[in-house]
């Protein structure tokens, strides 16, 4: 019996976006990373082509965490009071990029300066030559008077931004616009609003194809199929000509995984839940694994074994088919 | 949905006017209207003009082109009068789109028509009609269609290149036609793999009705409900085209959000 043909016609394409500058383009990094440019649906090369493979950055905090796990704290915790020393471990292991927290600004949590933050920021950039993801702490009224300094320290860096949300778009556009770095555009778990976010932003000024999509994200056993049914109707859209959902999406994998009791727990449970050590990496590896079939182009993850793991996958499913 | 314009019309006293002077601005005008309403093909009819059709419709394609590269579609009842226009726009113009509107079902239509598609690159409109007029019935217009579709193909036009117009009359003159044609486009997409598309001539249905405007986009919507994916009609009709973005929303054809109307005119490059 022939097999049926199931290829589409897509009109649309995911942008492509690219990360980071090398000094011939006016920046400091060793490379920069390119993620988005998909014509087709994630990892079917018949359907059509992934010219940029998803890139995986990790995470960097400006303050040493107080609530990461044993597994965790085993690969960091020598060097997560000093973010520098923390970009070079994440580079050794293996990063695509830093994502960088500024959490130690959140008025609760440290209530850090701005200048601070300008100062963790310029430490991370000397320490490591990969191109950054840079977050403010949440808290928009600090958020933008920290993010547009940050900004302007980091210019000519082509820094990923985040993040625009519907009503707290324009400071954020401006200074990444200003200082000529790309922007993630947050709509949580609401495609609908997520198309009218970056048509706010887009308002602005600022280009639809510097735009980065953040629908947010859910760990496995905790919604997970909701954030992937948005991302394979966004990934849709996109192929289908939509402009404004044609932007490559981010995904916050590690926190949310490690956020997990499944995760975290640690070996008192392993009689039935089996050992730590493997557990929390094996929730974080599904976890992206799922989502990277839904269309995820960059997702942030924590714990170097599932790095390894899903950096296994990607290969393997990009490997040309014999 | 695919718009053609259908304002640059002989059958308005400022066209016809604007074609016997050879008045350009006339016409940069209308066509700037319709632009900005979101016009995707300009049809162009030059009515019952004096002169030689050939020569009239070629002043107005040339004076279509000068505003914009997008396709044009010839509008003519009078094969003879598309055989002898066509070549010479497609001269004119080698690289602009063209559409033959139109040709019926009608055999001799269909010699002089079909080949005139394939040599000149046009994409062409077929009624269905056939030599015996509009049929009063879905059956008629059913199988209309789908011979001139098998006879396009065969001619070697693309699918993509073929529409189908069931033929909308006038409310007030022929009524159950419109539900006729609503219901012929279901079917007709129904049998037909990979289907054309299909086109109305959307303003016939409100012809000589004070709510014409009010007809116009609610028949619109049955018609896109059905399955069409062009139609003739006024651009710039800014109603019209609301009620055809969100009928296009709520069938699925693009992804919502509040400022949807917005979003779809932000997409085509439009003034919001």
């Amino acid at each position: 019996m022939p097999l049926p043909e199931v290829k589409e016609k897509w009109s649309g394409r995911v942008h492509p976006v690219t990360l980071g500058a090398t000094p011939a383009e006016g920046g400091t990094r060793g490379r920069t990373v390119t993620i988005g440019g998909a014509s087709g649906i994630p990892f079917l090369d018949f359907d059509g082509e992934t010219p940029h493979a998803p890139a995986i950055a990790m995470d960097v905090l400006d303050v040493a965490p107080s609530d990461w796990p044993k597994p965790l704290a085993d690969v960091y915790a020598d060097v997560w009071s000093d973010p520098a020393a923390w970009a070079r471990r994440v580079k050794e292991l293996g990063a695509d990029l830093v994502n960088l927290r500024l959490v130690g600004t959140h008025p609760d949590e440290g209530d850090r300066t701005p200048e601070q933050a300008v100062e963790t920021v310029r430490a991370v950039l000397d320490a490591v030559d990969l191109p950054l993801v840079i977050w403010g702490c949440d808290v928009p009224a600090k958020d933008q008077v920290v993010m547009p300094r940050v900004a302007e320290a980091a210019q000519g860096e082509n820094c990923l931004l985040g993040a625009a949300t519907e009503t707290e778009y324009r400071t954020l556009a401006a200074a990444a616009l200003a200082y000529h770095h790309k922007l993630i555009a947050l709509a949580p778990c609401d495609i609908n609003k997520s198309k009218q976010v970056n048509m706010l932003v887009s308002d602005t000024g600022y280009p639809l194809a510097d735009l980065v999509i953040y629908p947010t994200t859910a760990s496995l056993g905790y919604g997970m199929e909701y954030v992937y049914s948005i991302l394979e109707r966004g990934r849709l859209a996109a192929l289908s000509g939509d402009r404004l959902m044609a932007q490559p999406v981010i995904l916050d994998v590690g926190y949310e995984a490690w956020r997990c009791k499944e995760a975290r727990t640690g070996d008192e449970a392993a009689a039935a839940w089996g050992p730590a050590a493997l557990r929390g990496p094996a929730w974080e590896a599904v976890t992206a694994a799922d989502l990277l079939q839904g269309g995820a182009d960059l997702i942030v993850m924590r714990h170097p074994k599932a790095v390894e793991t899903v950096r296994r996958l990607i290969d393997g499913l990009l490997a040309p088919t014999a | 949905m695919i718009i053609f314009s259908e304002r640059i019309n002989g059958m308005y006293r400022d066209v016809r006017g604007a074609i016997a002077d050879r008045n350009k601005e006339v016409i940069h005008r209308l066509l700037a209207e319709q632009l900005a309403g979101g016009a995707d093909v300009i049809d162009l009819n030059i009515g019952p003009t004096k002169g030689d059709p050939a020569e009239n419709f070629l002043w107005l394609a040339q004076a279509v082109h000068e505003v914009t590269d997008k396709p044009l579609s010839l509008d003519s009842a009078k094969a003879n009068v598309l055989v002898q226009a066509v070549p010479a726009v497609r001269e004119a113009l080698p690289d602009t789109g063209l559409v033959i509107n139109s040709c019926t079902a009608a055999r001799e239509y269909m010699d002089k028509l079909l080949p005139l598609a394939v040599q000149y690159r046009c994409g062409i409109i077929g009624l269905t009609m056939d030599q015996d007029g509009v049929p009063g019935n879905v059956e008629k217009r059913v199988e209309c269609g789908a011979s001139f579709l098998m006879a396009a193909i065969e001619a070697g036009i693309p699918t993509e290149d073929i529409y189908l117009d069931p033929i909308i009359l006038p409310i007030h003159a022929a009524p159950k036609q419109q539900i006729h044609a609503v219901e012929a486009i279901r079917q007709l997409a129904a049998v037909s793999d990979p289907p054309p598309r299909f086109i109305v001539g959307l303003s016939n249905v409100s012809q000589k009705c004070p709510l014409h405007k009010l007809l116009n986009r609610t028949y619109l919507v049955m018609c896109l409900a059905a399955g069409l994916d062009a139609a003739i009609c006024d651009a710039a009709d800014r109603d019209l085209i609301d009620a055809m973005i969100t009928a296009e929303a709520l069938l699925g054809k693009h992804l919502y959000s509040d400022d949807y109307l917005r979003a779809w005119r932000m997409q085509k490059g439009l003034a919001c």
